[in-house]
């Protein structure tokens, strides 16, 4: 099993007025409430978390984008990629650029071929439509998004592949010369991930293109059902697919006895599933984001993450984090790996409130007594 | 005259099926709906006594085709000029209500020797000169709590908002108009900066009749139609919000008839 330590770099010290309300932390929680000397403290501390990965042995890090929240500072997650590359030797997992987003997908592609040739070519390129909120933030169309997705793909792929210059004429981008350089130093071209949550249409393409399809913020029985769909997809595409094209990204605590890792673990959840993720349903799933058919059965449903109200003990005991003494979190991942077949694990150890002191006991705990008992898993 | 009965079916236009309600006895009126034409139109059998009365689901919306040339309004307005030219109407009157409204403009902008008058009732269009509301933001209830403004309509469309999400077949009828609205009006919000600068190509006498407690797009919104129509005339409806087709539809009926007959 190949495992990736994922930080999304949440804001923490939000005023209680905000963390105790029902309001959004997306789109319209004020900036003002964003204060830049603590901002400068957390990225050094969350910067040496991402190298404390690497230090622990983990095979990579994993870095992501999200806009105009608390929930996560970057974003532009290849800038942090950037700062990485000089104090990392591991891959680097960025989970990923949100192409609808860009007006020039072009500027992706050259990005990542940058760090591409600068890392050595330790560079993994996860591609992501964005959430819903950052629709909202970035003035975006959200009925167009799965189809600026779909074409800046095939733009960016081709712009790493075929000798320039090319002309591109498609729906939504124009270009008359596509020629970047440099080129990306990975052949054909990094290799790319699919992080989602588990929509048909992402699943079919994932598997498609052989893509390493990545599980984010579920219970285990979505994950089973999930899986088996990229799985019987592949199957579809005439191939088997191997376990290095599954992968799962959730949080993950361990500490001496499982009471104390909950202690530890329990109000950080709570933070993160109910403060930082929390938005009304219309900005998680603007008009257009998904099709008419999911957004009625979405819309109709109550509660759910988003809506500030889980019970973070029922969300561990589902599978939405992993949480306990050394042996318990081994023998969840195992059991869990045993009947999923995942060969990718991306354990976000820092989540919503979580200290420094924590994250550094439970990833030490992780990579000495969880880790070696994994890496034989998921590699046939 | 008695109310008449409007028949609804698919008109063929270059190849994309258009939903169309028609009926009515009078001059032709091409009464284009706002943003969730599904949902019926109080004011309609009132106004078909005086008109003979064309009444669209905008393409993308409630049960009308996709039609992957539309991605703006000025899209649209093309698109119901091959509408007219498809039911061989020459020059008519137009009416369009909020989203209806902005297309109408665009269409007497685009084909002004068509329009023979034009009303347009609380049109999104033009860049509101006060701060508006997000409906992008609201769910279906708030947004139904936003749009009304007389108790007792509000109320029943807040009723049948909260209804909606128990019927499938209704509920992604209304999300998919909700889309294509998103898709004509995410950004910029509800209007279009070159709309103000080609409306002086509109030949017709125009009525703006406004609900004088729109929250959505407030009456103040009528000043920047007024700049951009210097002939334009403004009827506020009392007691109504940003449906006064639904709110007061004998008052707006009537508005209608004094204006076009």
């Amino acid at each position: 099993m190949k495992i990736f330590g994922f930080h999304l770099m949440p804001y923490q010290g939000l005023p209680s007025e905000h963390l105790d309300s029902t309001n959004s932390s997306w789109v319209t929680l004020s900036n003002a409430e964003f204060d830049p000397a603590r901002g400068h403290e957390l990225y050094e501390r969350y910067i040496g978390e991402l190298i404390a990965y690497d230090r622990a042995g983990l095979d990579g890090v994993c870095v992501n984008e999200h806009h105009q929240s608390p929930y996560g500072m970057m974003p532009s997650p290849n800038v942090i990629a950037g700062v990485l590359v000089p104090q990392t030797s591991c891959q680097i997992a960025i989970l990923g650029n949100a192409l609808p987003l860009r007006d020039h997908p072009l500027r992706i592609a050259e990005e990542v071929a940058m760090l591409d040739v600068i890392s050595g070519g330790r560079i993994i390129s996860g591609f992501v439509r964005g959430i819903g909120a950052e629709y909202h933030s970035f003035g975006m169309d959200p009925s167009q998004s799965r189809d600026r997705f779909y074409e800046a793909h095939d733009l960016i792929v081709a712009a790493w592949t075929r000798p320039g210059p090319f002309e591109w004429y498609g729906r939504h981008y124009k270009f008359r010369y596509v020629n970047p350089w440099p080129r990306p130093l990975q052949q054909p071209h990094p290799p790319i991930w699919s992080p989602s949550q588990g929509s048909g249409e992402t699943v079919d393409w994932a598997a498609r293109n052989r893509y390493t399809y990545l599980q984010t913020y579920s219970d285990i029985e979505t994950v089973r059902r999930v899986f088996n769909g990229v799985r019987a997809a592949a199957d579809g595409y005439g191939y088997t697919l191997p376990p290095g094209q599954l992968g799962w990204a959730l949080p993950v605590c361990v500490a001496d006895t499982d009471a104390a890792a909950e202690a530890i673990a329990l109000p950080a959840l709570d933070t993160l599933f109910n403060k930082l993720i929390r938005m009304p349903k219309d900005l998680f799933f603007p008009a257009g984001y998904t099709s008419a058919a999911s957004a009625a059965r979405i819309m109709a449903s109550k509660g759910g993450l988003g809506s500030g109200m889980a019970d973070v003990r029922d969300l561990v005991e589902r599978g939405y984090a992993v949480v306990g003494s050394p042996e318990t979190v081994r023998g969840r991942l195992e059991q869990y790996q045993k009947e999923l077949g995942f060969g990718v694990l991306c354990p976000m150890f820092q989540f919503g409130s979580l200290g420094h002191e924590d994250f550094t006991a439970s990833l030490t705990l992780f990579a000495e007594q969880v880790m070696p008992a994994l890496r034989p898993l998921g590699t046939a | 005259m008695t109310a008449q009965a409007m028949a609804a079916e698919y008109v063929n236009v270059r190849n994309i099926r258009i939903w169309m309600a028609h009926g009515g006895e009078g001059q032709p009126l091409l009464y284009l709906p706002g943003t969730a034409p599904e949902f019926d139109d109080p004011a309609l059998s009132l106004i078909s006594q005086d008109f003979h009365v064309y009444r669209p689901h905008h393409p993308g919306f409630g049960r009308s085709d996709e039609d992957p040339a539309v991605d703006s309004v000025v899209d649209l307005a093309f698109r119901y000029l091959d509408l007219l030219d498809a039911l061989g109407l020459d020059r008519v009157h137009v009416a369009g209500l909020s989203l209806g409204g902005w297309i109408a403009a665009q269409i007497a902008v685009l084909a002004p020797e068509r329009v023979a008058k034009l009303v347009l009732v609380c049109p999104a269009g033009l860049r509101p000169p006060v701060p508006v509301p997000d409906m992008f933001t609201m769910d279906v209830v708030e947004l139904a709590m936003l749009v009304h403004h007389e108790p007792q309509v509000r109320k029943e469309a807040v009723a049948n908002m909260c209804d909606l999400a128990g019927d499938t077949e209704r509920f992604t009828r209304y999300l998919r108009s909700r889309a294509a609205t998103a898709h004509l009006g995410w950004n910029p919000y509800l209007h279009d900066p070159k709309l103000a600068g080609r409306l002086h190509r509109v030949r017709s006498e125009v009525l703006l009749v406004w609900g004088a407690h729109d929250q959505l797009l407030p009456p103040e919104c009528a000043l920047a139609w007024q700049q951009a129509l210097p002939r334009s005339r403004v009827e506020l409806i009392e007691e109504a919000g940003h449906r006064p087709q639904a709110e007061q539809p004998a008052a707006f009926a009537a508005l209608m008839r004094d204006f076009l007959t």
